[in-house]
């Protein structure tokens, strides 16, 4: 009895690992990497489709727990971008953004969580290639960790 | 250790002379060999007062339970509250002022030094009583602890029975105090500091995953270590939600639509968000003082969370928590030279 549903989930891993194409909650500020990501778009730079995109108002004002949580529903990778500093149109909320998000990684790190599954990059208005490189990158070594299920709710 | 005598004095000259409506210190336990916190409003109550190695807790969660306490009381007892406070309890207290939850004037802070003592754990003190229940610990004064139980006493080296975070204290005292106790040392003969975090964090990533993960799957979510932290004084509890009010009127959209950040079950992958984000709203503020570590039933080492962001913050941030009400706090504040490199 119990063999059957492990032959099954041996299956599906194969089958994950195969086409496992990685979840990314993209944490973007309003201000610079959202435009910078419409700009890769509206610029046609091939980059893969995995990064689902979330505007926010500031890269300051991503708390640790839309972080932590986008991990819990079950995202593969986190990124979090924002202006280069002292481009905030805020002028600091990239700074202290910087001082938090430092430590949300080292958190994830001593939990045991992949330390490449969060990220975070500054991406101008004006770099639509940086941020498709970004994402690249990302997605390229995602794919590599195969999907997260160290912080993964059980559903 | 410090003269409890001069404790004593002090406390009842400020019950006498009405300018504290209480006196918040250690008295005698009844239920185990450690003290118990006691609120002293008589004068002639604070010869109950004591301090010694069995004072563990921190009073600076009274201050917090007592503030929340007057908030709802009709009449109100103005009136500032003194406090016992070891080093621990001193810089919690500084962080309560730092962040304005409570104002300077409110409290009268009573500071002792520990000196070359601590406060034993009393798990340690079992394992080296073999079992055996202790009734009274006490400083031998050339790096012993008398240790007393029902049927004799022994000595046994100080450094097997104190508290892990005692070990590695190098500010045993309070830096903000309006009375001081004792003698300001600051070259303690115990451990380095944060040789248990070194410890995990030298372990590869899959030993680390594999450690936490068996801590936090026996978790039972009872929250003790969120009622015991004098930091942990939000009036809603990003786990509890208990602001949303289903009545009703509420729909079943509304009800589907609200955010859930953490399930309330114990399941591991829960468990670990709420230690995860307890530990990350603790950044900066954790005076290290141990509480949650002692109060866990399941013995969940959460020490080392927030020794390790503690670590972090004094290493990449020079920032230390509870030395100063003035400074702003970690999260708030932001240099230059702030790590950049991880960024891409």
């Amino acid at each position: 009895m119990n063999k059957v549903p492990e032959a099954v989930e041996t299956r599906n891993d194969k089958n994950e690992v195969q086409d496992f194409e990685p979840k990314v909650v993209a944490f973007l500020c309003k201000w610079c990497s959202s435009a910078g990501s419409d700009l890769a778009g509206v610029s046609r730079l091939q980059y893969p489709p995995n990064a689902v995109p979330i505007q926010v108002m500031c890269s300051g004002s991503v708390s640790p727990m839309y972080i932590m949580s986008a991990f819990n529903k079950g995202a593969d990778g986190v990124l979090v971008s924002g202006c280069h500093p002292g481009d905030c149109h805020y002028l600091k909320g990239n700074f202290y953004a910087r001082r938090r998000i430092y430590l949300v990684q080292k958190l994830l790190k001593f939990i045991g969580l992949e330390p490449e599954r969060f990220r975070m990059s500054w991406v101008s208005a004006a770099e639509g290639v940086k941020y498709a490189e970004v994402v690249t990158d990302f997605v390229k070594d995602l794919k590599a960790l195969g999907p997260q299920r160290k912080l993964k709710a059980k559903v | 250790m410090v003269a409890i005598e001069d404790i004593r004095a002090r406390a009842k000259e400020l019950l006498e002379s009405g300018k504290v409506r209480s006196v918040l210190g250690y008295r005698r336990g009844t239920a185990s060999v450690l003290a118990e916190p006691a609120f002293v409003t008589a004068p002639e109550d604070t010869a109950a007062l004591v301090l010694d190695a069995t004072c563990v807790e921190n009073l600076a969660l009274y201050l917090v339970n007592e503030k929340k306490r007057q908030k709802t009381q009709r009449s109100q007892d103005t009136r500032p509250l003194a406090v016992v406070a070891k080093g621990c309890d001193g810089r919690a207290i500084t962080v309560l002022l730092q962040e304005n939850y409570i104002k300077r004037d409110e409290v009268v802070i009573l500071g002792v030094s520990c000196e070359n003592g601590g406060m034993i754990d009393t798990h340690k003190l079992s394992r080296a009583l073999r079992g055996k229940a202790a009734t009274g610990a006490a400083f031998d004064g050339n790096g012993g602890i008398k240790v007393a139980f029902t049927a004799g006493e022994t000595t046994v080296p100080a450094a097997e029975v104190l508290a892990a975070r005692c070990l590695e204290c190098t500010k045993a005292y309070p830096l903000v105090s309006d009375y001081f106790f004792g003698d300001k040392i600051d070259e303690r003969s115990y451990s380095p500091r944060f040789t248990a975090v070194s410890a995990i964090a030298e372990k590869s990533p899959e030993e680390r995953s594999a450690f936490w993960a068996g801590h936090f799957e026996r978790c039972i979510r009872c929250y003790a270590c969120r009622a015991v932290c004098p930091m942990c004084y939000c009036d809603e509890c990003v786990v509890d939600s208990t602001s949303f009010i289903v009545n009703p009127t509420t729909s079943a959209d509304e009800k589907a639509c609200r955010i859930r950040w953490i399930q309330r079950s114990a399941s591991p992958s829960e468990n670990a968000m709420y230690h995860m984000v307890r530990a990350i709203h603790l950044a900066g503020r954790c005076t290290d003082c141990g509480e949650c570590e002692r109060v866990c039933p399941v013995n969940i080492p959460l020490r080392l969370l927030n020794t390790m962001l503690e670590r972090e913050a004094l290493e990449m941030f020079e920032y230390a928590p509870g030395l100063d009400p003035e400074q702003p706090s970690l999260i708030s504040s932001f240099r230059d030279g702030d790590p950049n490199d991880f960024i891409r």
